[in-house]
């Protein structure tokens, strides 16, 4: 029975309990590769986790110069070669969802690999064994759909490009693809605050390294 | 990889290899191959120097070469290498910064290809690793490949034979003359010794991870991580075994160790495109990236379309825009937008605000 990765971020609760179960994981230690935020920090509590979604056609892969970064047979896409990724951060900048992080410290990018020394071997990602709202959840279909409701889809447009991923997300019944609207359709600013009220406090500044890849 | 994953049913199907060659890389590598054959033949006075013992080296360097030129001018031909490559060279030689350029070269050179403090800055224990495999490796290079070439030899002197002197393109160099039965002759007949001891130590500190490390042991393939491994320890061991058999043995299985050490240094230089080997090569393109950050470092930055943050630099962010379509991608937006001109954080906020107006929910 082929064990899947499902998020739905909705059922985030900011627990971040994910970002320490991540930083346990070997192929990245001490540092965690799940990307926690606020969606509007003045306006509302709702948090977005976001793991790799590994894409069937990966662009962070694509456009690496160094053809550093390499899917695996069972379509997990890993964090860059060491000896190979030369630290552009192409990849950084060029995923849709924004995965991928670089280090300049020792001029790599690493990013979430579904915690591949366990699930290699049959084990369950470090972040979805930890997560206890199942906004993250490793399991079976039939586990899925007999714990709960929504239509998990593995398909995403961005502008003009559709993208297939391994992770799936979950929606309504209603959709087998989620568009990824138009920036300004998207967002609708709460007007009882200044637009940048809260933008200098980020709460898991501890936790989250900058991840844009300009020079150290 | 795949056996180890019981959750392997989306396989993707591997397709034969195509049987084609890249012209551009065949020319290449015959072009490099044939001027190295020249200079082996020029540097050695028309083979006068060269010593026909070292033919089979230099038969497996020049096929080494070929395969090494082949494969990076392959690898310069993808659209985000070439990309680099060009703009590495523009924004070197741009006017007026090639004197900082150059100052930066240097540094970058010591700091990225001698010292490697990245690697330091990773692990203490991986770093030294690497460096006893490299100086070794490099040790070793400098001393057999001037001599498989005919550059260089040594001959006795002709007032005193106890003493040796490099002959250096077929020019005597007495003045570099020196006791056979010296401290610095035993050091210079001992260099490929000390050059394998320093690879062999390295391989006995990275051994180890490669064999327990949970994440190595997950990731690591038998061509691209073992094998070179394999090959460096094969050349270290049979090389020291022919001073032991020399030394210690009275010469014993002399030739079986002689002609055993030449075929794992053949196959390790046959084995340099391949695998890990090829990062020695590819690492060079690390210097250029970062005359590319520094000139995007010191130009306009883009600017998130969402969040107004600066995020990355202009340059960066249209020639991946540019680059993009190239791949087979299309992140532009029907209102004229493009997905690029969002910034990694906002994109990943985005998605889930997508989430949530496509099944119809709101933040609490």
């Amino acid at each position: 029975m082929e064990l899947q990765f499902f998020v739905d971020p909705i059922r985030c609760i900011g627990c971040k309990a994910c970002l320490q179960g991540c930083s346990e994981c070997a192929t990245h230690r001490g540092r965690s590769m799940i990307h926690l935020e606020y969606m509007d920090r003045g306006t509302s509590t709702q948090t977005v986790p976001m793991v790799c979604m590994h894409c069937e056609n990966p662009t962070c892969a694509q456009v690496c110069p160094a053809d550093a970064i390499k899917r695996t047979e069972d379509g997990v896409v890993q964090s860059s070669l060491k000896e190979r990724c030369i630290g552009c951060a192409n990849c950084v900048n060029a995923c849709p969802f924004g995965v991928p992080r670089y280090y300049p410290e020792f001029d790599q990018m690493l990013k979430c690999d579904m915690c591949y020394d366990r699930t290699s071997v049959g084990l369950k990602p470090m972040c979805a064994t930890v997560c206890p709202s199942d906004a993250l959840f490793f399991g079976t279909r039939e586990e899925f759909e007999t714990r709960r409701s929504g239509r998990p889809v593995n398909e995403f447009r961005f502008g003009a490009q559709i993208v297939r991923t391994r992770v799936f997300m979950v929606l309504d019944e209603a959709h087998d693809r989620l568009d990824v609207q138009d920036v300004a359709l998207a967002d609708t600013p709460d007007p009882r605050f200044e637009p940048d009220t809260y933008d200098s406090v980020d709460p898991f500044s501890h936790v989250e390294p900058p991840s844009n890849g300009g020079p150290a | 990889m795949s056996e180890r994953n019981p959750a392997s049913a989306g396989a993707i199907p591997v397709p034969f290899m195509s049987a084609t060659l890249d012209g551009r890389g065949v020319l290449a590598g015959l072009v490099f191959s044939a001027v190295l054959s020249a200079l082996v033949y020029l540097g050695s006075q028309g083979l006068r120097g060269f010593d026909g013992a070292l033919a089979g080296y230099l038969f497996s360097t020049l096929f080494a070469l070929f395969g090494i030129v082949y494969r990076y001018v392959v690898w310069l031909q993808r659209p985000p290498t070439r990309l680099y490559w060009v703009r590495g060279w523009q924004l070197f030689w741009a006017p007026g910064k090639r004197l900082r350029n150059m100052g930066l070269f240097v540094r970058l050179t010591f700091d990225k290809l001698v010292a490697q403090t990245f690697i330091r800055r990773r692990s203490h224990q991986r770093w030294l690793a690497h460096q006893l495999i490299f100086w070794g490796c490099v040790l070793a290079i400098l001393v057999t490949f001037p001599l498989t070439f005919g550059w260089l030899r040594f001959e006795s002197a002709v007032s005193d034979p106890s003493v040796y002197m490099p002959v250096l393109f077929g020019a005597r160099m007495p003045l570099f003359g020196f006791a056979a039965r010296s401290l610095v002759g035993w050091v210079i007949f001992h260099l490929l010794d000390i050059a394998a001891v320093l690879v062999l130590a390295g391989i006995a500190i990275a051994l180890p991870r490669h064999l327990k490390d949970e994440a190595e042991l997950s990731t690591q393939r038998l061509d691209n991580d073992f094998i070179p491994l394999v090959l460096l320890f094969a050349v270290s061991v049979t090389g020291l075994m022919l001073t032991v058999s020399n030394m210690g043995m009275a010469g014993k299985f002399y030739y079986w160790i002689t002609t055993t050490h030449a075929v794992t240094v053949m196959l390790w230089l046959l084995f340099l495109p391949f695998g890990k080997f090829f990062h020695i090569f590819q690492r060079i393109a690390n210097l250029g990236v970062w005359f590319y950050k520094a000139a995007g470092a010191e130009g306009e930055q883009a600017r998130c379309a969402r969040c107004r943050e600066p995020y990355l630099s202009v340059m960066q962010r249209d020639d991946l825009k540019r680059l993009l379509p190239e791949l087979g991608f299309d992140y532009a937006e029907e209102g004229g937008g493009n997905w690029q001109d969002v910034c990694p954080s906002c994109r990943r906020k985005l998605v889930t605000l997508n989430q949530f107006q496509t099944v119809g929910k709101r933040f609490v």
